[in-house]
């Protein structure tokens, strides 16, 4: 997937909170750089767009559509206090990211167990 | 956190014989997917091969893997694109001779753009002790926290449902 800088294409997903995202959505979510930026400024605390903007050199409309994509693919959730609007990781994600490698890597095992059993008792 | 899927098996059959397997649009009916070669092709061992691994769709994932041939040194090592379901990885295939003169074989799939090592560190470091101290608890206490593990469940198993058959 190329990385792509500056405005995020749209990713669909199911819900605007993105809590029902599918993993794969999340990954595509974490094709970009900068939004792999934004997601591990904003693991260490919850941070306001103001301050994430400060130490990225792109718009503040491209940072609102990466931060939009974060949500939507549930990786990030947003809430208003005042005047500002926080980001926080959707710590859940992570979960649901590391429980889809293990199934892709179960169904890997599964597969390379069945090519042994091609070559046991295919011809050749 | 992992952001790949690395297995490797050992076969007591000869290299070559595996790299048939790998290669051959029937044999991998057999033991992957059901599959079809770009202009009818049977066999998948030149770089620019394109195929698709067919499977029942599933809502976000119309059921096709994409794949074409991007690097091939038979019978040693072989590298596929593998793209669907909005994921866009690769497989890399290499195979070695036992001493025995047998294979092992590994399977190495990149490209999900998982988390760097910088965002886990960070979590361990400083945010970890917090999420599970404060955010899990909070967010196992919402109604929508509690359906959210199913919602998940569902979001790979509509993707990994695919796989599942052909289990």
């Amino acid at each position: 997937m190329a990385e792509r800088p500056g405005r995020p294409s749209k990713i669909q997903t199911k819900g605007d909170n993105g809590a029902g995202a599918a993993p794969a959505d999340r990954f595509a979510a974490l094709a970009d750089s900068t939004r792999r930026h934004l997601l591990e400024q904003v693991a260490v605390r919850d941070r306001a767009v103001s301050e994430l903007l400060a130490d990225l050199h792109i718009s503040q409309a491209a940072v609102s559509q990466h931060l939009r994509v974060l949500r939507e693919a549930g990786l990030v959730t947003a809430r208003k206090e005042g005047r500002h609007r926080y980001y926080q990781l959707r710590p859940a994600a992570l979960t649901e990211l590391r429980d889809w490698l293990d199934e892709l890597e179960r169904f890997w095992q599964a597969r390379l167990a069945a090519l042994g059993d091609y070559l046991r008792e295919a011809p050749g | 956190m992992k952001a790949d899927i690395d297995a490797t098996v050992s076969y007591p059959h000869p290299v070559s014989r595996v790299w048939e397997a790998l290669t051959s649009s029937e044999a991998l009916a057999a033991w992957l997917m059901p599959n079809e070669g770009e202009g009818g092709v049977g066999r998948y061992d030149r770089v620019g091969h394109r195929f698709t691994l067919r499977s029942r769709p599933a809502p976000g994932f119309d059921g096709i893997v994409r794949c074409e041939v991007l690097e091939v040194e038979p019978p040693r090592r072989m590298v596929w694109s593998w793209a669907g379901g909005n994921i866009d990885t690769t497989v890399t295939w290499t195979l070695d001779q036992t001493s025995d003169g047998g294979t092992r074989l590994r399977m190495h799939q990149v490209g999900f753009h998982g988390l760097g090592a910088q965002l886990t560190r960070r979590i361990l470091a400083g945010g970890y002790p917090r999420i599970l101290g404060r955010r899990l608890p909070a967010y196992l206490d919402q109604a929508d926290g509690q359906a959210a593990p199913a919602d998940c469940a569902q979001g790979w198993r509509s993707y990994l449902g695919i796989f599942r058959r052909w289990r």
